[in-house]
């Protein structure tokens, strides 16, 4: 088990059989972006898990979030991994919608 | 309320762990004014991203300060945000920042800040002079037409 705490970000992954899932809470932004990081790096390169982020603790994301979310799609999609969010509150579902990266999780959910 | 501009402003190190300090201070003083959540969430979002430029590019490696500007005016808040160090590229290319028509295989990681910032606020002015810093305006006006809810 892999968790990063901190005062205002913390993530922590629960394993099941198949998949890893990653709970975020807090607010994700560039101060903890390396924390992000670091807790996704091992997971993000094992082909053979599903890998999900559960959002739902999730108050805040800024570009830097999307912009490592995007990172991993592009190494999932290039290893044909599957890499999925869940539970995305409303106002982060906005942002995902206006950047246009929504479109890459809602391919991948059609392609399984 | 008064017609006169009233600020509010903070002058903070040009790091990563300051930007909350900023939200904070914008939702309060964006909730004081009428705003909705949303449109504080909103806000929130746009003013960490300027704030995320100067953190990133001003300074390079050594340190300096961005000072944030609140004022209030009626019926319209303008946050600016401003540093004194290198200005940055990518400015006013906002439409083509996007991930919408573009596949996986061709999408860069970054420069998704800017499209925020002008696709979440009402106004969004940019001045960079080289060597002198970046200068970041952000304008919400109050839409009391829709607040019957």
């Amino acid at each position: 088990m892999n968790t990063k705490t901190n005062d205002k970000f913390n993530a922590t992954t629960k394993m099941s059989e198949g998949g890893s899932t990653v709970y975020l809470s807090g607010e994700l932004d560039l101060s903890v972006a390396p924390d992000f990081r670091l807790v996704m790096e091992p997971l993000v390169g094992n082909s053979e898990i599903d890998l999900i982020v559960n959002m739902k603790e999730l108050t805040y994301i800024d570009s830097t979030g999307i912009g490592i979310l995007l990172s991993i799609l592009k190494a999932r999609h290039g290893m044909k991994a599957n890499f999925a969010v869940e539970e995305v509150p409303a106002q982060i579902q906005k942002l995902f919608d206006m950047t246009g990266i929504a479109k890459f999780f809602q391919a991948q959910k059609n392609s399984q | 309320m008064n017609s006169e501009v009233q600020r509010v402003t903070l002058s903070l190190p040009a790091s990563a762990e300051y930007v909350d300090i900023v939200r904070l201070n914008l939702y309060g003083i964006a909730s004081k004014m009428g705003f909705s959540y949303e449109e504080i969430e909103d806000m929130k979002v746009a003013v960490s991203e300027a704030c995320n430029n100067s953190v990133l590019y001003a300074y390079g490696q050594k340190g300096g300060m961005v000072e944030v500007v609140f004022e209030v005016a009626g019926e319209s808040l303008s946050i600016t945000v401003r540093d004194e160090g290198e200005s940055f590229d990518g400015v006013g290319t906002a439409g083509n920042r996007t991930l919408h028509d573009k596949d996986l295989n061709e999408v860069q990681v970054g420069g998704l800040g800017f499209y925020l910032m002008e696709a979440l606020m009402d106004e969004v002015n940019v001045t960079n002079v080289t060597g002198k810093g970046t200068v970041v305006t952000l304008i919400k006006r109050l839409a009391r037409s829709e607040e019957h809810v």
